[in-house]
């Protein structure tokens, strides 16, 4: 499925979640939310989305968090996926979009592309619910759903390869959430859910 | 807290389980310490980590990308393993090159700690004893003051 059939339905029914984003779903999620509560972890460490939107989940047991990682920063840090069930965040949705390449460095390929198998590395870390969508369809139907089901959550899509850039932050970027730095975008995420 | 055991924090960590306060939050790899710990305080949380200095090691970009580049006030206890190997008590660290990390009665991740630490731009202070647990306070003020981590340095062993 294209990116957009997957953040679409996410946009239309986030309310008051938090939506952590990194490397090829940064820009893509902007074109679909300019919401206080979004993050994008641009500028920061590559395969720290998962970790980092862990942390804000344990600060805010009361409400969601979801975190849209890639395939390339799931690879980087799998025994985030043990830290989360451990840590007993009942309030994480996290989404792998693989697409089997590291899209912004040039859409190399992933190490086992194509036969890495996450939704199954979720449900063996101890996930309750973690699940594998091909077509939009049945992804859009599904999601209402899995965002009430008790959680952490895992949601695998297979997505296209698409042709993102390098990531930067500064004035001049569409995104409005890249144009602060990343301390400032902390800070203002600390700011809005502290309100 | 943020955790990762070793054998000089584990008398710490053993009473923080049993007394439930602070939480104690696991990982299974010490960069994911500080992201975790940045989206802590992004939460609204005030995170402390606990790691031994060879986990710190391990943590360079996690820590660069995160809990420095967001600039969190962040406390990290660093057990300091090999510290005892490295010099006696008040005698200066000896210069760091390969012939000292090669040496077999030095540790060499105590001979690389605190100059990783001034490379990355993290200060840090020492807890030798007891008497100097009331430094706690301060060193969560300057963390706070600077808007980064501070890294207090443990190289004796909890009890």
């Amino acid at each position: 499925m294209t990116k957009d059939e997957l953040l679409a339905p996410l946009a239309r029914l986030r309310g008051p979640r938090v939506v952590v984003t990194t490397m090829g779903l940064v820009r893509p999620w902007a074109r679909h939310s300019d919401s206080p509560l979004d993050f994008a972890s641009a500028d920061s460490a590559m395969g720290h989305a998962a970790d980092f939107a862990l942390g804000i989940a344990l600060a805010q047991p009361a409400r969601q968090v979801v975190c849209l990682n890639g395939d390339g920063s799931m690879l980087m840090t799998l025994g985030t996926l043990v830290t989360i069930v451990q840590s007993g965040a009942r309030n994480l949705v996290l989404f792998v979009a693989e697409n089997g390449t590291y899209e912004v460095t040039g859409n190399q390929k992933v190490p086992g592309a194509g036969r890495v198998d996450f939704a199954a590395m979720a449900r063996a870390a101890g996930f309750p619910r973690a699940e594998r969508f091909r077509d939009a369809a049945t992804y859009a139907e599904a999601l209402p759903g899995l965002l009430e089901a008790p959680g952490p959550v895992c949601l695998v899509v297979d997505v296209e390869p698409g042709d993102e850039t390098p990531l930067g932050r500064g004035p001049r970027q569409d995104a409005s959430y890249l144009r602060p730095s990343l301390a400032d975008s902390a800070r203002a995420l600390r700011a809005a859910l502290l309100r | 807290m943020v955790a990762l055991p070793d054998n000089a924090s584990a008398a710490l960590l053993t009473l923080l389980e049993r007394e439930g306060r602070p939480r104690v939050v696991w990982v299974t790899r010490e960069g994911e310490a500080f992201a975790m710990a940045s989206g802590l305080w992004a939460g609204g949380a005030t995170p402390v980590v606990l790691i031994q200095n060879t986990g710190l090691l391990e943590s360079g970009d996690a820590l660069r990308g995160t809990a420095m580049r967001m600039r969190i006030p962040l406390v990290c206890l660093v057990t300091y393993r090999g510290y005892a190997s490295l010099r006696g008590a008040g005698e200066p660290a000896p210069p760091v090159d390969g012939a000292l990390l090669g040496r077999p009665d030095v540790d060499s991740v105590a001979a690389l700690t605190e100059p990783t630490l001034r490379a990355w731009a993290v200060p840090y202070e020492f807890l030798h004893e007891d008497t100097d647990i009331p430094r706690l306070r301060a060193t969560f003020a300057r963390a706070a003051a600077l808007e980064q981590p501070v890294a207090l340095l443990l190289p004796g062993a909890t009890t």
